[in-house]
């Protein structure tokens, strides 16, 4: 569904992402691991056009989509969840879901998506006339999953989606991320809770220092030494 | 001594409304498009002179005029954001540095527009007679002009909100003014919502042009005092924020009408003074975070 192949990417001067190459088949969640600053996030907004490749290609369903703006690769199919959430702090709850259905066929279905996202965060019903800004942490990291959804993705990005919860919280997260896959569409997520990531990833990519240096079946990733000592405390 | 209280509060809701128009017009182009548009002010001198001209030349109400200048500025603004500030976001590195370089280009517009106005209409005070009939309320005495003016600019307002608040483009305004980048991310072409906003701020000069000619006389160099009002009117209501910018400019329009009331000199002087004690007590504005 989304293949990279040698990816090299830059911030200003300082070189980001080196020859990274990633597949991602329909319906898997692909894990993205690795430490602050290894490029994790930067491959994300190399993915959704926030920040263009300086060289390599990037295709999404056969179609090369690096090169487009973040609106045409968001009207593709692809969501993208930011780390911080980025939601709209004065703008209702329900408001800010609507903006998630803003490409044009996700728009004529806005309400009964709506529907749906309401049944898997009763919590946001609740609160859809409430400004984002007033939201508590867990409450926004579920609108900002919410609206991920809004825009009924074939493929979504999810960047730190339990960072600064509480370990309850975080359990509810991973739950959410799991029922994506059941509702058909791909994930690719980036957590620092490796453990509990690659409980719930079919595959897993490692990237250190902008390169991928490991990559695997999640179940054997858990088991290799060098993960076991750097990214789960074993 | 009630006749004085409504007359001067009037005039102050009258200045207020135009006020209104001018600051939701430049909130829109700064606030959410990033442009410090100095030369705001040259296009309400536009839309006054287009409306002098119409009515002068062939006999066109000025209400007639509102949708004509008001579509043939925000075409202007439209293109203006689709040429020359495009390419300056595109060369500058950082928002910083487009701000401080669309402020230069702006500031060369301010002249540009201007000297052409000035050698198309003269550099002299123009007015016309439309609607001066007097009215009576509450036992003071106005010209239907001044109110049918305070109804438009209320009812332009009122629906720009709406606009604003109900629409799929309106919010999508509001959340690129909030994180553009985020707005891409959902799908909002960007650089088509900047350059939508920089053409409805220039619509508004428009309509606050066409209005205030209705009103106040026309002068070629009337620009620069708008722009400046517009600037304070939008720091009073809050950067960014629509609904300040509509409140400030009522707040801004009755101290004015109140100030000139006791000394006509003095009231650009009460604005400055409104501004640094503004920025020294609350520099985010009423409305700001």
């Amino acid at each position: 569904m989304l293949e990279i192949s040698n990816i090299n990417a830059y911030h200003g001067r300082v070189q980001a992402l080196w020859d990274v190459s990633l597949r991602i088949e329909e319906a898997e969640i692909i894990a993205l691991v690795g430490a602050n600053g290894a490029g994790k996030t930067t491959l994300l907004n190399t993915i959704s056009g926030l920040l263009r490749p300086a060289s390599g290609r990037i295709r999404f369903l056969g179609e090369r989509i690096d090169g487009l703006t973040p609106h045409a690769i968001a009207e593709l199919g692809i969501a993208h969840i930011p780390e911080g959430r980025r939601l709209f702090p004065i703008m209702s709850v329900r408001e800010n879901l609507e903006m998630g259905a803003y490409p044009n066929e996700a728009w004529k279905k806005k309400e009964k998506t709506l529907e749906h996202v309401f049944a898997v965060f009763p919590q946001l019903k609740e609160r859809a006339g409430q400004l984002a800004r007033t939201l508590s942490g867990g409450e926004q990291q579920m609108l900002a999953m919410g609206r991920g959804m809004m825009s009924r993705p074939k493929l979504c990005m999810i960047d730190e989606p339990s960072s600064g919860l509480a370990p309850k919280l975080v359990l509810e997260v991973f739950k959410v991320v799991k029922s994506l896959r059941e509702q058909g569409i791909t994930v690719l997520l980036i957590e620092q809770n490796v453990q509990h990531t690659l409980q719930i990833a079919d595959r897993a990519y490692v990237l250190e220092n902008g390169r991928i240096v490991s990559e695997g079946k999640s179940s054997e990733l858990l088991k290799d030494d060098h993960i076991k000592k750097a990214y789960l405390g074993l | 001594m009630i006749m004085k209280i409504v007359d001067v509060l009037i005039c102050g809701l009258l200045l207020g409304g135009i006020y209104a128009l001018i600051a939701v017009g430049l909130s829109l182009q700064y606030g959410v498009a990033r442009v410090l548009n100095i030369s705001h002010g040259e296009l309400i001198m536009l839309g006054a002179f287009g409306t002098w001209s119409l009515y002068t030349f062939f006999d066109i109400n000025p209400l007639i005029s509102l949708v004509i200048c008001g579509p043939v500025l925000f075409l202007a603004g439209f293109a203006l954001h689709k040429t020359l500030f495009k390419s300056l976001l595109k060369s500058s590195g950082s928002i910083g540095a487009f701000e401080g370089s669309s402020l230069l280009a702006c500031f060369g517009l301010l002249f540009i527009i201007q000297n052409i106005a000035i050698t198309s209409w003269g550099a002299d005070i123009k007015g016309y007679s439309y609607l001066s009939v007097p009215v009576n309320l509450g036992g003071a005495i106005f010209a239907a002009n001044r109110l049918v003016t305070l109804a438009f600019a209320v009812g332009i307002g009122i629906t720009f909100y709406l606009f604003l608040a109900r629409t799929r483009l309106g919010k999508a305004i509001r959340a690129a003014a909030q994180d553009p980048a985020a707005a891409g991310l959902m799908g909002v072409n960007i650089n088509h919502v900047l350059a939508l906003c920089f053409g409805f701020g220039a619509l508004m000069a428009g309509f606050a042009g066409v209005l205030l000619s209705m009103c106040y006389p026309v002068k070629a160099t009337m620009g620069l005092e708008y722009t400046i009002i517009a600037i304070i009117v939008v720091v009073l209501g809050g950067l960014g924020s629509i609904p300040g910018s509509f409140i400030g400019g009522f707040i801004l329009g009755i101290i004015g009408s109140i100030v000139s009331y006791i000394e006509p000199s003095l009231s650009l002087a009460a604005y400055y003074i409104i501004f640094i004690l503004l920025l020294l007590v609350k520099p985010t504005g009423i409305m700001g975070k």
